[in-house]
């Protein structure tokens, strides 16, 4: 091959080389999010109540302890799992069983979940399970009206024992 | 199935590669130069970041506006190097998945190779978190993603548990840390990379790490046009309350992304980690059951080099393991660079560009080192690419000014060079006496190098040999003969303080000569012990020479060893093979450097021998002509003896 042609064969195959580059560098776009979609990100680290309730150790109960661990009440370290559930519109959006962290399971129960949800004005219902019973103890409801694009957290407070609706 | 793939990527590697070949020339062919481009491109990707570094600040709002300036003011300097800092990391992720690609096509992976494929894998996934961090930095909207993605994915894990992304969950959840952790990680990751790329390239003998220089100008010219082209930009400052909708996405770093968004996070996780635990386990696939091979060993000219080849190491590789400076470029079957003759044995060819070695070059014996595997013991022949010290071989013309029979069948020849050229050596080096016909006949220098007289040689009549005949029949003072010179690269080591045992098997005496005489002449006080081996009294063609040295110089010593003594010899002294008497004397071996020259039978006892007594095989030199270990003999008298003479060799 001639020189000249070499060269320009070369040159074309380096602008190939840095044109496949320069392409797949930024393309093909991506759609994470359709236009017309808002998020709704359920996020909280809570710590439910004990399993058990703390209780009294009985005279007997402490003399079998060593002098220095005779602690008159004792905690068992478990807690409970939270449980929360998220209505969107009067359809369940999430429904969490969240187990507490820790090998001895006396963490704090995290929880994340995401969905898209049509952009728009939506009635959100969230309550909430902490305690041995089971039984829902906090509740907490808005009205968002949610822009294309826009990202709503739902949170959980633990000091205040309310849901907090950030977007 | 495997096969086919890999047979279906040796086909379009091949052909794409040919083609490349006519536009590059085979030297300047990025296709082999692969694991070099990657490694250049890491040095360009380095160079850049630290220029960015320089700039960058490591805040919420700080990081994003730090490089908007840096691009849009630093135009042509800062944006340049931005751009190429991102697309010389995307080009060093294409060649890697290229280099990749073509050893598992042409099944390079297995075997002592599996030691550079597990550790490329572990640096490709090192390259990938390296780029994944590099893209959080700027804090744009893609940045957003990227880290809000790699929060939710590592969450999946349960030492996580949705924990992380709480970092990352409203706007202004982020403080300046965050990005003084980002830059801290986007210095030691790379550092592992280049900690990395030096592991991955250990046990890669003579590993290139810079591809030719055209090379280099073109790629990193072609980069800076494509910087200027299509600069890298960010693409709107992050805000945590707002998804990104769409997004120009790098493929060559994120294209795991989306899939967190289609799949299951924990189907992502089973897919990478599936993936990854395929390419560590695949040198071992599909596994071979009782597998053994066995090693073969290479003779390798002109250094007279023995070397052991490892399962599936090709000619070329074992030579560059070995040290021995054997030419080469492209490693690919694209060059033709590593030429060589095989001389004895057999060798699968293996896969090359048919241009590089014709079926009429093949049937006359050559092969393409870099492809060729041996299938048996082999002895090959290549052309040094340079001479041993720089010196170059060379034609030269002698005369013939004494011929002395040593013993019946032991000539000694000087012959005196014509022409005023000085003819430069190492002790222990030979020549080729070039014969009329073109044939060639290899024997040791038995002078040593300062001897400013007639060149020694030392050379043992072969019955039936064409030129030790005639060397003994007709041959007469004043004859001329031309020779080529000087060859090999069995010479004495004067960096170490080892002491020194020598071998000489019948007229191996010759190249021990030059070097005891040269040792001397230097004033070389090592230990040196010199065991002649001989048959019966009357082939110690010179006994009283070494029994000299013994006296002139407390360092050296000679035992003489007969194998075959006669009555009338009356020898009282050691008797036996000549290596035995070593290890007798010296059971262990590992505080001496060895070097041996004798016939082949000699040798190839020997070296295993002195492997068991500890004898180290950097330490173990030897100048057995026409040998390899386990070649079988075609009788009696065939390719046996030393280069320190040619007495018994089939190049008599």
């Amino acid at each position: 091959m001639p020189k000249a042609l070499r060269y320009l064969a070369q040159a074309v195959l380096y602008a190939a080389f840095v044109a496949v580059i320069g392409y797949f560098s930024t393309a093909p776009r991506y759609e994470h999010l359709p236009a017309d979609e808002a998020l709704i990100k359920l996020s909280f680290s809570h710590a439910g109540e004990r399993k058990e309730a703390c209780r009294e150790r009985t005279p007997e109960e402490l003399a079998k302890l060593a002098p220095n661990m005779r602690a008159q009440t004792v905690c068992p370290r478990e807690r409970v799992p939270v449980r929360v559930e998220i209505v969107l519109d009067d359809q369940p959006l999430f429904h969490v069983l969240a187990a507490p962290s820790g090998l001895a399971k006396d963490g704090a129960s995290t929880v994340y979940r995401r969905a898209p949800v049509p952009a728009g004005t939506h009635r959100i219902g969230a309550r909430l399970s902490d305690v041995p019973s089971g039984e829902f103890n906090r509740a907490g409801d808005v009205t968002v009206e949610l822009k294309p694009g826009h990202v709503l957290v739902i949170d959980f407070d633990g000091q205040t024992g309310k849901f907090v609706f950030r977007s | 199935m495997l096969k086919l793939i890999q047979l279906a990527g040796q086909w379009l590697f091949l052909r794409v590669e040919r083609l490349f070949n006519h536009a590059f020339g085979e030297e300047n062919n990025p296709l082999y130069h692969l694991g070099q481009i990657s490694f250049f491109l890491f040095w360009i990707v380095l160079i850049s970041g630290l220029y960015l570094y320089i700039f960058f600040k490591t805040g919420v709002e700080e990081a994003y506006a730090s490089v908007e300036q840096l691009t849009l003011e630093q135009r042509y300097v800062g944006g340049v190097m931005r751009s190429l800092h991102r697309y010389a990391s995307d080009g060093m992720v294409l060649s890697m998945l290229l280099h990749l690609g073509r050893h598992f096509f042409f099944d390079h992976y297995r075997s002592f190779r599996w030691f550079s494929w597990v550790s490329g894998v572990v640096l490709l996934w090192l390259v990938y978190v390296s780029g994944i961090n590099g893209y959080m930095l700027p804090w744009d909207r893609l940045a957003q993603f990227v880290t809000v993605g790699t929060a939710e994915w590592l969450d999946w894990l349960p030492i996580f548990n949705g924990a992380l992304i709480r970092n990352f969950i409203f706007e202004g959840a982020v403080n300046d840390r965050l990005f003084s952790l980002f830059s801290f990680m986007h210095i030691g990751l790379p550092l592992g990379v280049l900690a990395l790329l030096w592991i991955h390239t250990q046990r890669v003998p003579a590993a290139k790490t810079n591809p030719p220089r055209p090379l280099m100008a073109w790629l990193t010219a072609s980069l800076v046009v494509l910087s200027l082209v299509k600069p890298a930009l960010s693409q709107g400052p992050a805000n945590l309350a707002v998804a990104p909708t769409t997004l120009e996405l790098d493929w060559f770093y994120l294209p795991i992304f989306p899939l967190f968004y289609r799949w299951s996070v924990g189907e992502v996780w089973l897919l990478v980690g599936s993936a990854t635990a395929l390419f560590f386990v695949l040198p071992w696939l599909p596994p071979k059951l009782r597998h053994h091979k066995g090693a073969f060993h290479l003779m390798i000219r002109p250094d007279n080099r023995i070397v052991a080849a490892r399962e599936g190491e090709t000619l070329l590789e074992s030579a560059l393991r070995d040290g021995i400076a054997f030419p080469f470029d492209c490693r690919n079957g694209g060059c033709g660079k590593c030429k060589c003759t095989i001389a004895y044995g057999k060798v699968d060819y293996g896969i090359y560009q048919n241009e590089m070695l014709s079926s009429e070059e093949r049937a006359a014996g050559q092969a393409l080192a870099c492809c060729a595997t041996p299938l048996s013991d082999v002895e090959l022949e290549y052309v040094p690419a340079a001479p041993l010290g720089g010196i170059a071989v060379k034609r030269h013309r002698a005369q013939i000014v004494s011929l002395d029979r040593l013993t019946d069948d032991v000539m000694r020849v000087h012959m005196k060079l014509l022409g005023e050229e000085e003819l430069r050596y190492y002790a222990g080096q030979y020549i080729n006496i070039l014969l009329p016909d073109g044939e060639k006949r290899s024997f040791s220098f038995a002078t040593a190098p300062h001897e400013r007289g007639p060149l020694e040689l030392q050379i043992r009549h072969i019955p039936g040999g064409k030129f030790t005949t005639h060397v003994f029949t007709t041959m007469k003072v004043g004859d001329i003969v031309d020779f080529e010179g000087p060859l090999g690269s069995f010479f004495l080591r004067e960096d170490s303080a080892k002491p020194m045992i020598f071998v000489a098997g019948a007229t191996g005496f010759a190249p021990v000569k030059s070097m005891l005489e040269h040792a001397f002449h230097i004033g070389m006080k090592r230990k040196m012990i010199l065991y002649w081996g001989v048959r019966s009294l009357k082939d110690l063609y010179l006994p009283d020479l070494p029994r000299q040295w013994a006296t002139e110089h407390p360092n050296f010593s000679f035992v003489p060893v007969l194998s075959e003594p006669k009555p009338e010899d009356r020898w009282t002294g050691r008797t036996g093979l000549v290596h035995g008497a070593i290890i007798e004397d010296y059971p262990d071996l590992s505080a001496y450097q060895l070097y041996a020259c004798g016939s082949a039978g000699m040798v190839e006892a020997a070296h295993p021998a002195f492997a068991e007594h500890g004898l180290s095989q950097d330490d173990c030199f030897s100048d057995a002509f026409k040998l390899a270990p386990h070649v079988a003999r075609q009788g009696e008298h065939a390719v046996l003896v030393s280069l320190g003479g040619g007495g018994g060799s089939g190049h008599a």
